[in-house]
């Protein structure tokens, strides 16, 4: 009871969230409604009993990733001039929304023929840290250091792009 | 009852998307990007509590670090556009104009 | 019953391999590696001495047969096979193809001989060499040729050889215009020739097409496919030896050097006709009707050629249209099936023709290329070989008893008088008066007389040896050849035609002794009254430049039919040429493709709109084509 009740709150100000972001034209609003997205989003993945998840989700995405973005907003100074000239988005709107409707209503019937029933009742293992750490570093040692190998490329991607540069316009 | 956080995810995919075509700001695009990567992550983590197996979450977090390194990089894009034109609007850069 | 032999195909490859080495020497000549005259000299003279050679061979060879199987065949390789139709390259001798293959390899090699000399200061001196040899190969080919189809390769290849020889002096318009005259009018003859051909498959080449099994199978045509066959096989044949009504090229192509007037138009490649009825007597037999209108077409050609004859002023123009009228005789010959006549008055033709022509050239030479005869006169002192072989040719041209000419011309006669065709018998008397009188006419006016170019006079020479020399050669063959073939009345056997019976379908009448008196009686007479009329024209006094008036200016224009001709089927074609190109043209070809070089530049305009520039529409795109997507899915799985 109390979940399904959670459950409805938490998709409320997720899409809530959503439609502020998309909506709103200054890109700082729209972060805010974004973090509210991305807060909510973190409580489902509780109710899920996904527990690590929750956490980093929490920590990375709306702590880490959030930041950033929020910092290079503000950086950038964007005052009313900066922002571009979008008078024309109402059309684009509910253009979109007109092209989007059947492809959502396709996923939509598509994720309606999954098995239906009730969950079964999971153990505390689930989802923890020690249980997604054990299969992390065992089933998907490879793809875990790929990752990082990743994170380094992007590291010194973004040194080099942002960095100064001598004799270059 | 699965089937309800699946369909939310459908629904945050589809805002996103509504969002990267029909905004011109270039946060904004970022952003509706992350939204529907945060929805693909919410699918994952469903799907695993419904089967029952840990690779779920396992991929939503490869999901978060990929987003991780694509923010970074993209951000020093936005900079690096936001110096030659002084522009954050997408439409301006139209070199592909054929 | 016929041998198979391997070294028939050796014949005409000789004189083939020669040309293309010295079409490889032209080259190098043209890029300024050159050798002496004399080296270019021996190797265009090597191919045809061999052919002579190997000819001769094949004679004695066939001489060693029986009579009835007097045949040699060589197949060289099957050419086409398409359904029923099966030639292949291959070459037959027979009595009649040796006869042809002993004259036309031999006055081919003194020809050569003598262009030697002729061609001597030329600036494209292998060139000339390099396409006579390729006539040689052509021609022989055609007279050993199988077949309809390999004689026509023959055929096709001395058309080629004669433009390409007429031309020669490429850098004078007119000269390039007569070859394509002759090509042209050549070609339409081939027309004709085709379509025989094509009749005679038709009706009987499912049993073979080459003439031994044709001659087999002749009896299987209807009459009227036969008499369709042998008179499109003329109008090939009126093409190629110059009869009525396309023999307009050949006094044109008198433009080429005179070596080639000699070989080509006098002596082998205006032959080819006569060869080509003969060859096909087995048909021409079976349709009587075909046959009288060989004789009539011929007899015709001869007398008008006789009448331009009289009046022109070029010697070569002259000869030529005594060759045109000679050819008119040797077609009434095989018209009337006198077929061993015909072909003997090739023969002896080609010897005194081929000796006039060489004589008239030697003349040239010698005037520095002057060819008019009214600036000629009196040069018998000053070139004596030159005046006493000219003076064998004429007499054997004009059939003077006891010469060649003589006798193969009356054999004709003769014969179309025992044949019933009185027509043909008086008209051809009136030429031979009249043949007399326009060759004596050119001789004593060339010949005797007061020269009336005193400065071209002082300036004429006696040619060089290695143009006498061939000269006296023909001289000799034009007076004793006639021995060949002397018929019973003055004692002989008539060797030439038993010798060809075998290939020829022919049937000798039998007449009594007096028709033959009359006739030789009347040559005789003929003969007496042309020279006596000339002589007294112009061998007494020494005759005045004429101006024609009247009707004999309209003889000297050649009764204007090369204007007839002109306007009545050139400016036409032409006309119709224009119109297309300039009304048709436009919208028929130039239209629609320029239509669809518009459209494609109007669709890429189009499409060009899709092309924003926009990652953004772009992305647009996608998202448009993933909802098209899905809606196709959904419908497909009943979603």
């Amino acid at each position: 009871m109390v979940s399904t009740l959670l459950f409805f709150g938490f998709s409320i100000l997720a899409v809530a969230g959503a439609l502020g972001l998309v909506l709103l034209r200054h890109p700082m609003n729209g972060a805010m409604s974004f973090i509210i997205t991305l807060i909510s989003l973190a409580g489902l993945y509780a109710l899920l009993s996904a527990k690590l998840i929750f956490a980093i989700q929490l920590i990375v995405y709306a702590g880490a990733i959030m930041s950033l973005i929020l910092f290079i907003i503000m950086f950038l100074n964007i005052g009313e001039k900066d922002l571009p000239d979008e008078s024309g988005r109402w059309l684009y709107f509910i253009g979109g929304a007109a092209v989007i409707t059947p492809l959502a209503m396709f996923l939509l019937k598509v994720v309606g023929r999954l098995p239906a029933g009730d969950t079964v009742i999971v153990g505390d293992g689930f989802g923890s840290v020690k249980g997604v750490g054990t299969v992390l570093f065992q089933d998907w040692l490879l793809p875990f250091e790929v990752v990082s190998i990743l994170l380094l490329v992007a590291l010194v991607g973004a040194v080099v792009l942002a960095g100064k540069r001598e004799g270059r316009a | 009852m699965i089937a309800n956080y699946l369909s939310l995810s459908v629904i945050l995919f589809c805002l996103g998307l509504l969002g990267v075509i029909s905004r011109r700001n270039v946060f904004t695009v970022f952003m509706s990007i992350e939204l529907m990567l945060n929805a693909a992550n919410l699918m994952f983590v469903a799907v695993a509590r419904l089967y029952e197996s840990m690779d779920g979450h396992v991929l939503a977090l490869m999901v978060m670090a990929v987003a991780a390194a694509e923010a970074a990089l993209a951000l020093a894009v936005v900079i690096l556009l936001h110096k030659h034109k002084g522009n954050l609007d997408t439409n301006v850069f139209s070199l592909l104009r054929g | 019953m016929e041998h198979n032999v391997n070294f028939l195909a050796a014949i005409p490859m000789l004189p083939l391999v020669g040309a293309l080495i010295l079409g490889v020497l032209h080259l190098l000549y043209c890029k300024g590696i050159r050798f002496s005259e004399k080296i270019y000299g021996i190797l265009a003279c090597i191919g045809p001495a061999l052919a002579t050679v190997m000819a001769v061979k094949v004679y004695f060879n066939l001489r060693l047969f029986p009579e009835e199987t007097r045949f040699m065949v060589q197949e060289a390789f099957t050419w086409i096979q398409v359904g029923e139709m099966n030639i292949s390259m291959g070459f037959l001798a027979d009595p009649l193809s040796s006869l042809m293959l002993l004259f036309v390899t031999f006055i081919g090699t003194l020809i050569h001989v003598y262009s030697v000399g002729y061609m001597a200061a030329d600036e494209n001196f292998p060139k000339f060499f390099s396409y006579l040899n390729l006539f040689l190969g052509s021609m022989l080919i055609l007279v050993l040729g199988n077949g309809p189809v390999v004689m026509f390769v023959g055929w096709e290849g001395v058309g080629l050889c004669s433009y390409l020889l007429i031309s020669y002096y490429s850098t004078d318009t007119e000269n390039v215009l007569a070859g394509n005259k002759a090509f042209i009018v050549n070609r339409i003859g081939d027309l004709g020739f085709v379509l025989g051909m094509a009749f005679l498959f038709w009706g009987i080449g499912s049993g073979g097409f080459d003439y031994l099994s044709l001659r087999e199978n002749a009896h299987q045509l209807t009459p009227a496919v036969g008499l369709a066959v042998c008179l499109l096989l003329f109008v090939g044949a009126t093409g190629k030896s110059a009869q009525i009504p396309l023999y307009v090229w050949l006094p044109d192509a008198m433009a080429g050097p005179t070596p080639v007037s000699a070989l080509i138009h006098a002596a082998t490649m205006v032959t080819a006709g006569v060869y080509m009825v003969a060859r096909f007597s087995f048909l021409y037999v079976e349709v009587p009707l075909a046959g009288t209108i060989v004789a009539w077409t011929g007899i015709l050609t001869a007398l008008l050629a006789a009448i331009f004859g009289c009046f022109q002023r070029d010697i070569k123009k002259i000869l030529a249209y005594s060759t045109v009228s000679q050819l008119g005789y040797m077609f009434a010959g095989v018209g009337v099936a006198a077929y061993s006549a015909g072909i003997f008055h090739v023969f002896t033709h080609a010897f005194f023709k081929a000796l006039l022509f060489l004589g008239a050239g030697s003349v040239i030479h010698a005037l520095h290329h002057e060819q008019d005869i009214w600036k000629m006169g009196g040069l018998k002192e000053k070139m004596p070989i030159t005046y006493a072989t000219m003076l064998v040719g004429a007499l054997a041209l004009a059939g003077c008893p006891l010469l060649s000419g003589f006798f193969s011309k009356d054999e004709i006669l003769f014969m179309a008088l025992a044949s019933g065709h009185w027509g043909v018998w008086l008209i051809g008397l009136l030429v031979a008066v009249m043949t007399a009188y326009y060759t004596f006419r050119m001789f004593f006016v060339v010949f005797h007389g007061t020269p009336r170019d005193q400065h071209a006079y002082d300036a004429a020479h006696e040619s060089p040896k290695v143009m006498t020399v061939p000269l006296i050669i023909l001289a000799v063959g034009a007076a004793f050849a006639g021995y060949l073939n002397i018929p019973s009345i003055f004692g002989g056997h008539l060797q030439v035609s038993h010798w060809l019976a075998p290939s020829l379908a022919e049937h000798h009448p039998h007449v009594s002794v007096w028709v033959e008196i009359i006739a030789v009686l009347s040559s005789i007479a003929a003969f007496a009254g042309g020279i006596y009329i000339a002589w007294k024209k112009f061998g007494t006094v020494s005759a005045e430049e004429p101006i024609y008036t009247g009707l004999k200016n309209f003889a000297y224009h050649k009764f204007f039919v090369d204007e007839l001709y002109h306007y009545l089927l050139v400016v036409p074609y032409q006309f119709f040429g224009r119109t297309i190109w300039k009304a048709i043209e436009p919208f028929v070809t130039d239209g629609p493709v320029k239509f669809a070089v518009w459209l494609y530049g109007a669709l890429a305009e189009a499409f060009k709109v899709v092309q924003v520039g926009y990652v953004r529409v772009y992305a647009i795109y996608m998202v448009i084509g993933l909802s098209v997507l899905s809606v196709v899915i959904s419908r497909s799985l009943n979603l």
